[in-house]
């Protein structure tokens, strides 16, 4: 484990005012939340920073409620007892393992560092390499999966919950130096593995809201791992709509690029004219065409890409969208 | 709480004067003081053979161990002795061993798949502060090995590193991030070398093999070991009726055990190294210290720890144990070193990743006429275990089946990866494989069950396989019914809708291997074991057996319980030692309980026979007509004639204190002359079929195993709850091997996944429903009958698998593992070649029984007559593969038929229709070639 | 040099006991047991999360010690291995494990055994499949799971109370035969 000092601020001011110190004293960090995605990186000597701030003890980024869920609400917390979102418990119930799902948060499942296996090394193993573009360790090194370039990172997104929250059209909070913003989940992700989202220096996800009708959506969430315990999605589908309403329908996927995202256009451009049979599998291919897998996760990018038109299909089947 | 289990000794009955318990009252009183039940427990009938008067019954006929069974411990499900220390957090692993003023030590690894060292710098390492101790390969130059053919590594690299991890040099400090900080200032300067990855080009010259032997170099190859092998009658080849050719590939997979490597040694005030390692194999690494260290062995203590899971990848001596020693010495303090997980898959031993090719052909009377395999094995770095795995990819490939000819090439080349190795099944599974899927293609052709084939091709019992080894007692043909009555497969093959199967597969695997590598068999025994007896009654067992977690302690205890029918409290082993432990060669080719066991059977009956003759002194009854049953002697026509076991030891020990006793177990002379006839050769052989039921999303590819029938057999369970422990297991290892394991080695030669997240072994949901079927065919050597039940479990797994998917979704897939990406592109080829538009609408395989099955049901019936005949010794005519095709077991094959080979070389017109492995023979070894 | 990172007091009840310590900022919870408490029960099988090997119990709840940062769960009350045992009585969990071969090379065991009892505790009658999803974070390669699975049902009757606890092992075999004069008439069982 990489040196560092761990603060421990118990308000939002405090944390903010934490982070605002260091940043003016030029040192860099990292939140953490849960820390099952930043301790074993950490423990890979991947990017670890000389500060890190716990969230842990923030009592508004603890607080759940049928609609606004706290960036630290633990993912074993999303049941169906605390009134959740069915769509939400399904998806959380499939993240890693039910042991990881005790310490694992909303916040950090959302703001997941992206994967790659030319990345997730020990320090050691990605030395041999020369490094790469997210971790270059100021060496300037090309990206491993797609050589020869260093502008882009292609590093996978593998979080559950984003696809699931878009599809219910969920709004997120950020909370930092500057204020506070809210935005639609979509708009937090940014593309590129690196720059992963929007989130400033300083600035944190508070919390997770759900818009008022999100309750009358009916989703689906397809997840294709090798394993139903640790494993990341190698692809993700989720499909949401208020039942019988075509125009409500909206899909996004996970899994497949180094962003979670909505598919939009692909969905209208099929629901003003839909045609019981014949549409959703014209659907599922149009959204197996706008993603672009590449080969840095455990299964094969041609296979994943292939497969998104069943885990596609099956989500619609699932909630009644024929 | 108030639920549970008195853990400590005590009586509840005693009080205090205030009422209180007393604490750790013991159980067993001292001598004469008389205990707190009058009677003896009864002998327990239902656990002492037929034969013997007992009502345990013996369908596999009697055994010579009969007589001395107690009914006390043999047979019962028992848990294991240390579990206690296991339950409670008390059981001590590598890295729970902490001496006072340790140190701890880190390894610098290759970061280099193949470079020359040119020079190493310590001088920044040395000036950090809190550095204890520095080594590099300079401070240990002689080589070792886990074979003594094939001492190729050192304790760290002395010329050049050979894989990606290897070890470079070693450093030992107060704190581990000192260690860690210590590692980045060694200053190193390399000559890179031209690396290979592939094992085909392993075959190919090249400027600087990975190893070279000299003037047995085979040319400049990396070709560490080739083999050569037929047999029979390859005439018979010809005409055939019904054949199989598969072209398989498949990828190396790592034990994966949970504990990873850990070390602590420290060097005495007396300057003997005490060395704590979890190891499977104590007395190998006892031996490669002694040689790298150059101190005598009896200066050198090797001491077992808890061993957290070997599956063979804690048996070869291993560089860090090397390393900690030497650190040790040079800093006089203790030195830990203890593994992450990445460099577990460093030092790998896993299994080999292989090019296997089977080719098979049956007669038109359903008889195996040929059976030719070309196995090539990718060895990583070093060669192991390797020498024995070449030859094990194709020799235990042969049985349970009568063949008319056996072909074999094999060979194992190095390449710039971390170093295969054995692991459970040791070379036998991939092949099995092959082969047991190449039958289910047979049958297919020929329109008949795979089951009814194999039931008409098997070996009976006492009889020797094609290469030669001795098959005593063989329960296959019982264990393939019991799986096909038990999951119904009469109403299930060929007849599941897409989606389901159900498929079949057969196992054959060593109980020991013959020969102990590092000495004559004739003058050393493989195992010994010492038992001694003092004044309490106690009974201490001294073995080298290196428990794993298979519970080999316990068989050990158990079996000296039987003999002298004492509780199994009462058994002490003691076997983390190798100062008390006698010469052992530990847990690997699944031998501990076979030789182990035998050895402290006949220890134990020798304290038997002190006691008894004591009790005959004392009673005046002959041992001849006494029993032991719970601590008491008795006449056995009046047990009111009696004496207790306390009584009657005391008087055994008179003049001459505790009661000491040795034993030990050698194997019989037994197998062929032939080069490499020592290579699979074992006292007894395990058989198993498994049945195993699939389901495949045939969108996905997503192959799930919900059902298996597990049938071994063991020749005797000693233990039912720890064989069926080990049947259950095994079927998790396999399954992980045929559907989601694999070392992944990327563009660039490095292993991918060198972690328990992305190295997938299944967790609880991948588990199938496994119900285990123990079949005792009760083996006239092994101890009470027993064989193993650790490795050979593991074969039928992966067949019964590949074979089940196949009748799910009418797709023969040839690449392990079956991941859902290799499902989803032969469902979809598949697909295609039918011209469908969905492959929802793929046709199930079907099966109409042909005219051959008729034949095959027959002739398995009369067989089944005859392995009864003859499990139970009433039919004793000799037996060899060849009967079959109606040959004379009693007259050599080699004077009855014209073109009967036994080869262990190709004839030179023979080398132009080798395969893969086999073009190994097209080169010639550098003494051949005129350079030595 | 690297400096050394910065320490800190760090308080918990450990096993019902307390234990404070000077540990390090970035310590992690995994280490400063095994290290610093003393508890080598828990053990280190990935340090990634993903083997369930370090299980302990915070707060009543399972929880990866590995993954855990030590300075998250400060004042909190930990229950390892050692802790499930009350003085001389094993926890039914853990003689479970042992009769029916819940436990084979016995490395994975611990953290099994932290998982399955907070599972118990929750919910004394849980269904296979609600075992499986308690356990699915913690690997086992000798067992192959299910014993594990029937060791925790047979531990599950103990707590609703529908099997006593089986008598303790600790008087299982008074010796019947004193050594001194006076030897038992005729013993009831024996064989023809």
């Amino acid at each position: 484990m990489p040196p560092f000092t761990l603060h421990h601020p118990e308000s939002i001011e405090e944390a903010v005012e934490t982070a605002s110190k260091l940043i003016a004293q030029g040192d860099d960090f990292d939140w953490v939340a849960g820390g099952t995605d930043v301790v074993p990186n950490y423990k890979w000597r991947i990017n670890p920073k000389p500060h890190v701030i716990s969230l842990a003890s923030i009592p508004e980024a603890n607080q759940t409620s049928r609609y606004e869920i706290g960036c630290m609400t633990k993912l074993s917390s999303l049941t169906a007892d605390n009134e959740v979102h069915p769509l939400i418990v399904e998806a959380a119930s499939k993240i890693a393992s039910s042991l990881i799902r005790k310490s694992a948060t909303v916040g950090g499942n959302l703001c997941l560092d992206t994967r790659c296996f030319w990345y997730n090394q020990s320090e050691d193993w990605r030395r041999s390499i020369d490094w790469c573009h997210k971790a270059d360790c100021g060496t300037g090194a090309d990206c491993r999966v797609i050589p020869n370039q260093n502008t882009l990172c292609v590093a996978t997104y593998q979080g559950d919950l984003a696809p699931n929250f878009m599809a219910l059209g969920a709004e997120v909070t950020l909370i930092g130096p500057d204020g506070k913003r809210v935005m639609p989940l979509e708009e937090f992700y940014q593309l590129d593995g690196m720059k992963k989202n929007v989130l400033q220096r300083g600035e944190f996800m508070l919390k997770v809201t759900l818009p008022k009708d999100a309750y009358d959506y009916e989703g689906s969430y397809q997840k294709l791992r090798l394993r139903e315990s640790w494993d990341f999605p190698e692809a993700g589908i989720s499909a949401a709509w208020k039942k019988g309403d075509y125009s409500s329908l909206r899909i996004a996927s996970t899994a497949l690029e180094s962003i979670p995202k909505t598919h939009d256009d692909q969905v209208s451009e099929f629901v003003s004219a839909w045609e019981k049979g014949a549409t959703i599998s014209k659907l599922s291919d149009a959204i197996r065409k706008s993603v672009k897998p590449v080969n840095n996760t455990a299964l094969p990018p041609n296979y994943r890409r292939s497969v998104v038109r069943i885990l596609a299909k099956r989500a619609l089947n699932n909630i009644g969208c024929e | 709480m108030s639920a549970g289990y008195r853990q400590q000794p005590g009586n509840s009955s005693s009080k205090r004067t205030d009422g209180k318990r007393i604490a750790g009252k013991q159980v067993f009183p001292p001598p004469g003081s008389g205990g707190s039940r009058p009677q003896m427990k009864e002998r327990d009938l239902d656990y002492i053979p037929e034969s013997v008067g007992g009502k345990e019954p013996q369908p596999a006929g009697s055994h010579i161990h009969d007589r001395i069974r107690t009914g006390t411990v043999v047979g019962k499900s028992l848990s294991l002795v240390d579990s206690n220390a296991k339950v409670t957090g008390q059981a001590w692993y590598g890295d729970d061993v902490r001496l006072p003023n340790e140190t701890i030590g880190k390894i610098l690894r290759s970061p280099h798949h193949y470079a020359k060292i040119k020079s190493i710098d310590t001088s920044r390492v040395e000036a950090l502060p809190g550095v204890i101790a520095v080594a590099t390969g300079q401070d240990a130059s002689n080589s070792f090995g886990v074979l003594p053919v094939t001492k190729d590594e050192h304790a760290m690299a002395v010329e050049k590193v050979r894989h990606m991890g290897d070890l470079v040099a070693c450093v030992c400090a107060e704190s581990e991030a000192i260690a860690i900080e210590a590692l980045s200032l060694f200053d190193i300067e390399w000559e890179e070398l031209e690396p290979v990855f592939d094992r085909k080009m392993g075959l190919e010259d090249v400027d600087e093999p990975i190893h070279w032997r000299g003037k047995y170099h085979l040319s400049r190859t990396n070709v560490q070991k080739r083999v050569f092998q037929e047999f029979g009658d390859r005439s018979l080849v010809e005409n055939a009726h019904a054949s199989s050719h598969g072209k398989w590939s498949m990828e190396g997979v790592h034990h994966g055990f949970t504990e990873p490597h850990a070390v602590v040694a420290h060097w005495d005030p007396n300057g003997r190294l005490q060395l704590y390692t979890p190891q499977q194999v104590p007395h190998y690494t006892h031996r490669a210290l002694s040689t790298v260290l150059d101190v005598p062995m009896h200066q050198i203590n090797v001491i077992r720890t808890f061993v957290g899971g070997g599956f063979g990848g804690k048996s070869d001596p291993f560089p860090h144990e090397m390393c900690a020693a030497i650190l040790a010495r040079k800093s006089g303090r203790p030195v830990r070193i203890t593994f992450d997980r990445e460099e577990v898959y460093w030092i790998n031993r896993g299994r080999h990743p292989s090019d296997i090719e089977v080719k098979m052909t049956a007669d038109d009377i359903g008889r195996i006429s040929g059976f030719d395999i070309d196995a090539l094995i990718d060895g990583g770095g070093f060669a192991s275990f390797g020498h024995v795995t070449s030859y094990y990819n194709g020799v235990l490939a042969t049985a349970p089946y009568e063949l008319g000819s056996f072909h074999y090439t094999g060979a194992r080349v190095w390449t710039n990866k971390p170093a295969s190795g054995a692991m459970r099944g040791h070379g036998a599974v991939n092949t099995r494989c092959a082969v047991e899927v190449g039958l289910d293609e047979m049958a297919e052709q020929m329109a008949v069950d795979p089951i009814d084939l194999r039931l008409a091709n098997l070996l009976p019992p006492h009889s020797r396989t094609i290469t030669g080894f001795r098959i005593t007692s063989n329960g296959m043909r019982e264990a393939l019914e019991e799986v096909r009555n038990g999951s119904n497969w009469d109403k299930k093959f060929r007849q599941l809708p897409l989606g389901k199967g159900i498929g079949v597969g057969c196992g054959f695997f060593i109980s020991g291997s013959g020969l102990p590598i590092h000495w004559d068999p004739n003058r050393f025994p493989h195992a010994t074991v010492h038992i001694q007896v003092d004044m309490d009654g106690g009974v201490t067992v001294h073995t080298g057996a290196a428990d794993i977690g298979q519970g080999s302690t316990t068989a050990v205890a158990q079996v000296v319980a039987e003999v002298l029918a004492l509780p199994i409290e009462m058994i002490h082993v003691r076997s983390h030692e190798s100062d008390t432990a006698p010469v052992d060669l530990g847990s690997y080719s699944s031998r501990v309980t076979f030789m182990n066991a035998n050895a402290a059977i006949r220890a134990a009956l020798e304290i038997r026979e002190q006691i008894l003759k004591a009790a005959w002194d004392i009673l005046g009854y002959h041992p001849n007509t006494l029993v032991l049953n719970d601590r008491r002697i008795y006449y056995k026509h009046d047990p009111s004639i009696g004496v207790s076991y306390l009584k009657a030891l005391h008087k055994a020990q008179e003049d001459k204190g505790s009661l000491i006793a040795s034993g030990a177990y050698r194997s019989p002379p037994m197998g062929g002359v032939h080069k490499g006839a020592a290579a699979g050769l074992a006292p007894a052989y395990s058989f198993s079929a498994y049945v195993a039921e699939v389901d495949v999303d045939v969108e996905l590819g997503l192959v799930k195993c919900t059902n298996v029938w597990a049938a071994h057999d063991c020749g005797k369970a000693l233990n039912p709850l720890a064989v069926k422990g080990q049947i259950i297991g095994s079927c998790h290892m396999g399954l992980g091997q045929v559907l989601s394991e694999k070392m992944v080695y990327g563009r660039t030669g490095h292993l991918q996944n060198a972690n328990l997240l992305e190295y997938k072994i299944p967790s609880v949901h991948e588990m199938p429903h496994v119900v285990p079927i123990i079949i005792e065919s009760c083996d006239p050597e092994g101890p009470f009958g027993a064989k193993e039940a650790g490795e050979g479990p593991l074969l039928p797994i992966l067949p019964a698998v590949v074979n089940a998917v196949y009748d799910a979704v009418g797709v023969r897939f040839r690449d392990l593992p079956l991941t859902p990406d290799i499902v989803y592109k032969g469902i979809e080829r598949q697909r295609r070649a039918l011209k469908l538009d969905d492959c929802l609408e793929l046709p199930s395989p079907r099966l109409e029984h042909g005219p051959m099955q008729e034949v095959l049901v027959a002739r398995a019936a009369e067989h089944k007559t005859r392995d009864k005949a003859r499990q139970r010794t009433e039919d004793t005519s000799h037996y060899v593969n060849g009967v079959l095709f109606g040959f004379d077991p009693n007259i050599p094959l080699e004077d009855q038929v014209d073109g009967w080979r036994m080869a262990t070389e190709p004839d030179p017109e023979q080398l132009a229709e080798l395969g893969l492995a086999g073009k190994a023979w097209l080169k010639k070894t550098q003494r051949e070639m005129g350079r030595d | 040099m690297t400096p050394p990172a910065d320490k800190t007091i760090w308080s918990a009840t450990v096993n019902k006991k307390s234990v404070e310590l000077l540990i390090n900022s970035n310590a992690v919870l995994l280490d400063v047991l095994r290290d610093q408490v003393g508890t080598l029960g828990v053990k280190r099988g990935c340090d990634l999360g993903t083997c369930g090997c370090c299980t302990v119990m915070i707060d009543g709840e399972p929880r990866l010690s590995c993954l855990c940062l030590a300075g998250q769960v400060s004042k909190t009350s930990i229950t390892t291995v050692e802790g499930l045992a009350d003085g001389a009585h094993l926890a039914p969990i853990q003689a479970c494990f042992a009769k029916y071969g819940g436990s084979q090379c016995g490395f994975c065991t611990p953290g099994f055994l932290v998982a399955s009892q907070a599972l118990l505790v929750d919910n004394p009658s849980p269904t296979d499949q609600e075992i499986a999803e308690a356990i699915e974070g913690n690997l086992c390669r000798c067992t192959g799971y299910q014993q594990i699975i029937e060791s925790i049902q047979e531990a599950a009757k103990i707590h609703r109370g529908e099997v006593a606890p089986p008598t303790p092992a600790s008087d299982p075999h008074p010796d019947p035969h004193p050594g001194g004069p006076g030897e038992p008439s005729m013993p009831p069982g024996h064989a023809k």
